[in-house]
């Protein structure tokens, strides 16, 4: 990566990146053809915006980009493809727009071009071609529609406020001419969302705080129309366009809250697109939808089963851990069937399909019932009850009013009309996206993605906090060496025969430091057991306590995280391997205790069973297939504790689906969500507690918002009963309310924002 | 009096001109992407910040 940076004059970035690895390898170099997908005409399509003879335009999403510095660096891509003429970047949502001469390259060139330098295209065959996203454009042309009338129906309004009594009558019909025009476009284009989702719910026989907006509203636009038309006043028209640019600022803060949320993804996105498929003795690179139960595939290293298969070689060393959580890889022997999801480990290997790719075991816990949510977040079920309440109130005050207004009927029905102007919950609908959407947006930044605004809540509610620990509170990379007390040039010896095998144990062990160079010979490894070599002509065993003892004639004593050496003629000697623990976890943990009730489900076999049982209070459990896990989950729920689950993906995918809330952890954030409303940054995992406490003050914040504007309701619907609600008053009352919301809620959540990130 | 209808008809003639720039905005993709253009503005144009003194530009 560095040799293509530093060529193409773009060393740049190192002076500037402060966050991105210096190096790292990238799958590009591993899997050359990965992008040969890209040459296909169909696949094509879905990445070119628009193609032309002299340039084309195709957009790819890009996981890694993150930083000031990605920006500078990609945006100099014509310096690594000479026929890239400019390339574009959205850091919010990821992606980068290439424009590139076809003449002078190909996309498959130009997904190369950006692996190279360390940002690996998206390439998920299920995209669709990416263009920019209209709802937000038109939601701003709705708000400066909104706002232009607002602004412009106070001001042929306000003559009439200041002179206290109607205008002269020629004035005064002009300026409500003005106003009736201006008002049109806002109540056709920029308010039709509200009475649309209104409608829909009444004909589905649901109710949505949207109801009584809509009703508000329509009285509002009524009858304001009638009091015009009859000449009884100037009517209502500066509040309703006023309304209406507040809410939709509202839903401006929800859209905001979105963006750069795109990372849910199926299934599909984990698997490779292509496989090497043996075909007449030559290897050929095949799209996956192309493969068929009986074809033969040739797996590298690194690459993943697509389908389920049963082996064809003698033996081959499969990684699950992603799929059932245990990092210790299986050996498979000639026949076995080796299930999809497993990653090769070692040396290429011949499989045969069983199965068609859609039917692989993988794919059914994907696509198991589980994990189609229907579990409905807290505060829809809470609104929803709320929107009844409200319009049953809102309609029987307004009916009051007229009846008590009774002899008097033109009185009456403008009693009732104006108390169900005032009675228009605005300022509630504004109070939840606003501070949910703020929510929403500052976790984001922090290093913590929900998939919904209303999951903050449904967080605020949580008592009980479940772990993964595979990949979640252990490191998914791997074990590491906690300590040895080998001499070190014994230690370099076993480390350099370590090298030689593909075991995470020996692999951990060669990697704890550089391996220095070392004639080894005669090398016998035992799988699962241990290894046997010369080293510059001396020999070494290295092993479980069972291979070494029998090695060097020796008992030695049986424990589950020691792995013992012997060096020449030495007496063997324990090195402590354990699976890399996230820094800061034991404190995080122990903050979390203090609040919530925590336990552990460990898809893992028991080691270090003891450390773990303590820091957990005793609620730990190994062992536990996926399906385990989801029933601990559930039965958790059926005693009526309201559950987060943490967890790293797809072997827990059902107990993140059926918590209340599902949080994934990723290290990488081009990482792989099934059923999870959230996704956190791994490195962020200790700041769990200050997320949770975030999530409780976002409750309350709603809460003193909601009081407030439930407050400004009374003074407004006391006035309208007195029938002594002017245009005057709800001009004044009802933009405060909004902006007070708005304000309180907004400003709420950042200053509680920086107390999190500190 | 008139002079009123003749400033509003001025007035809403600017408005508008305003509200029509700034449909053409949205509608042109200013409105898009409001991210990354504070973050590019702040990095350097120089094709190459400051290079070692005996390497030559190689873009």
């Amino acid at each position: 990566v560095f040799a293509v940076i530093a060529s193409a004059g773009l060393d740049g970035v190192y002076r500037c990146a402060t966050g991105r690895p210096a190096s790292q390898r990238t799958a590009h170099e591993l899997e050359p053809d990965r992008f040969a997908v890209l040459d296909d005409a169909d696949v094509q399509r879905r990445f070119i915006d628009a193609s032309g003879s002299e340039e084309t335009v195709a957009t790819f999403t890009l996981p890694a980009l993150h930083c000031a510095s990605c920006v500078w660096l990609l945006e100099r891509l014509y310096r690594v493809d000479a026929g890239i003429v400019r390339s574009e970047v959205d850091l919010l949502r990821r992606t980068i727009r290439v424009a590139y001469s076809p003449a002078r390259t190909t996309l498959r060139r130009v997904a190369e071009a950006l692996a190279s330098v360390g940002y690996d295209p998206l390439v998920d065959p299920e995209r669709s071609a990416g263009g920019v996203p209209r709802a937000r454009r038109r939601l701003y042309l709705k708000i400066g529609v909104a706002g232009f009338a607002f602004g412009n129906v106070m001001l042929f309004s306000i003559p009439r406020y200041a002179n206290g009594a109607p205008l002269e009558p020629q004035f005064q019909r002009l300026f409500d001419a003005l106003n009736l025009a201006l008002a049109v476009p806002v109540l056709v284009f920029s308010a039709s969302d509200y009475f649309r989702t209104a409608c829909r719910a009444l004909r589905a026989r649901t109710m949505l705080l949207d109801v009584p907006v809509a009703l508000g509203l329509a009285a509002l636009f009524g009858r304001s129309v009638a009091d015009i038309l009859s000449g009884r006043g100037e009517g209502f028209l500066d509040s309703f366009a006023g309304l209406v640019f507040f809410l939709l600022i509202g839903r401006l803060f929800q859209q905001k809250a979105f963006e750069g949320m795109a990372f849910d993804r199926t299934v599909r996105s984990f698997l490779p697109l292509t496989v090497g498929i043996e075909a007449g003795g030559a290897i050929q690179r095949t799209p996956l939808d192309e493969v068929r139960p009986g074809d033969v595939l040739v797996l590298r290293p690194g690459e993943v089963v697509p389908a389920d298969s049963v082996l064809r070689d003698a033996a081959a060393t499969l990684d699950y851990a992603f799929v059932s959580g245990e990092s210790a890889p299986r050996a498979l022997r000639a026949g076995e069937e080796a299930p999809a999801g497993g990653r090769i480990v070692g040396q290429a290997v011949r499989l045969q399909v069983i199965r068609p790719v859609s039917h692989s075991r993988l794919a059914e816990l994907w696509t198991r019932p589980v994990f189609a949510r229907t579990k409905p977040h807290w505060i829809t079920t809470v609104s929803s009850r709320f929107a009844w309440h409200f319009t049953v109130g809102a309609i029987g005050l307004a009916l009051a009013g007229a009846v008590l207004w009774w002899p008097d009927a033109a009185m009456s029905l403008q009693v009732a009309t104006a108390v169900l102007i005032v009675a228009c919950p605005c300022a509630l609908t504004l109070a939840a996206p606003v501070a949910l959407g703020t929510a929403m947006g500052q976790l984001g930044r922090f290093g913590c993605y929900l998939k919904q605004p209303d999951v903050v809540l449904d967080l605020a509610r949580v008592s009980t906090v479940a772990f993964d620990k595979t990949g979640t509170l252990t490191l998914g990379g791997g074990d590491s060496v906690v300590r040895h007390d080998l001499p070190p040039e014994h230690w370099d010896a076993v480390r350099r025969l370590a090298a030689e095998s593909v075991h995470p144990i020996s692999r951990a062990i060669a990697a704890s430091a550089p391996v220095v160079a070392g004639a080894v010979s005669d090398v016998h490894e035992q799988t699962g057991l241990g290894i046997t070599g010369f080293v510059n002509g001396e020999r070494v065993v290295l092993g479980r306590s069972s291979f070494v003892g029998r090695e060097t004639g020796r008992v030695l004593p049986d424990r589950d995280d020691h792995t013992w050496a012997a060096v020449g003629p030495d007496a063997p000697r324990p090195i402590v391997v354990r699976p890399a623990e996230r820094r800061r976890m034991a404190s995080a943990i122990s903050d979390l205790r203090r609040r919530y009730r925590i336990c552990l489900l460990s898809g893992d076999a028991p080691r270090d069973a003891r450390r773990w049982s303590r820091l957990f209070g005793g609620q730990v459990r190994f062992r536990l297939s996926p399906d385990t896990k989801l029933d601990a989950v559930r039965a958790r729920q059926a005693g009526g504790e309201r559950v987060l689950m943490v967890g790293d993906g797809l072997n827990d995918a059902g107990a993140l689906a059926a918590a209340e809330v599902g949080f994934a952890v990723s290290d990488d954030t081009a990482c792989l969500v099934p059923a999870c409303d959230g996704v956190i940054r791994g490195d962020r995992l200790p700041a769990l507690a200050g997320v949770l406490s975030y999530a409780r003050l976002a409750r309350r914040v709603i809460t003193i918002a909601f009081a407030v504007s439930v407050a400004y309701n009374a003074i407004g619907i006391a006035l309208a009963l007195a029938g002594r609600l002017t245009p005057l008053a709800t001009a004044i009352l009802m933009p405060v309310s909004s902006l007070t919301v708005i304000g309180l809620s907004a400003g709420l959540m950042r200053f509680g924002a920086r107390r999190v990130a500190s | 009096v008139s002079v009123i209808v003749l400033l509003i008809a001025a007035g809403g003639f600017v408005a508008g001109g305003f509200l029509i720039a700034f449909l053409w905005a949205v509608g042109s993709g200013q409105y898009d992407d409001t991210t990354t253009p504070p973050v590019r503005m702040l990095l350097d144009d120089a094709e190459r910040p400051q290079p070692t003194r005996h390497s030559k530009d190689d873009a």
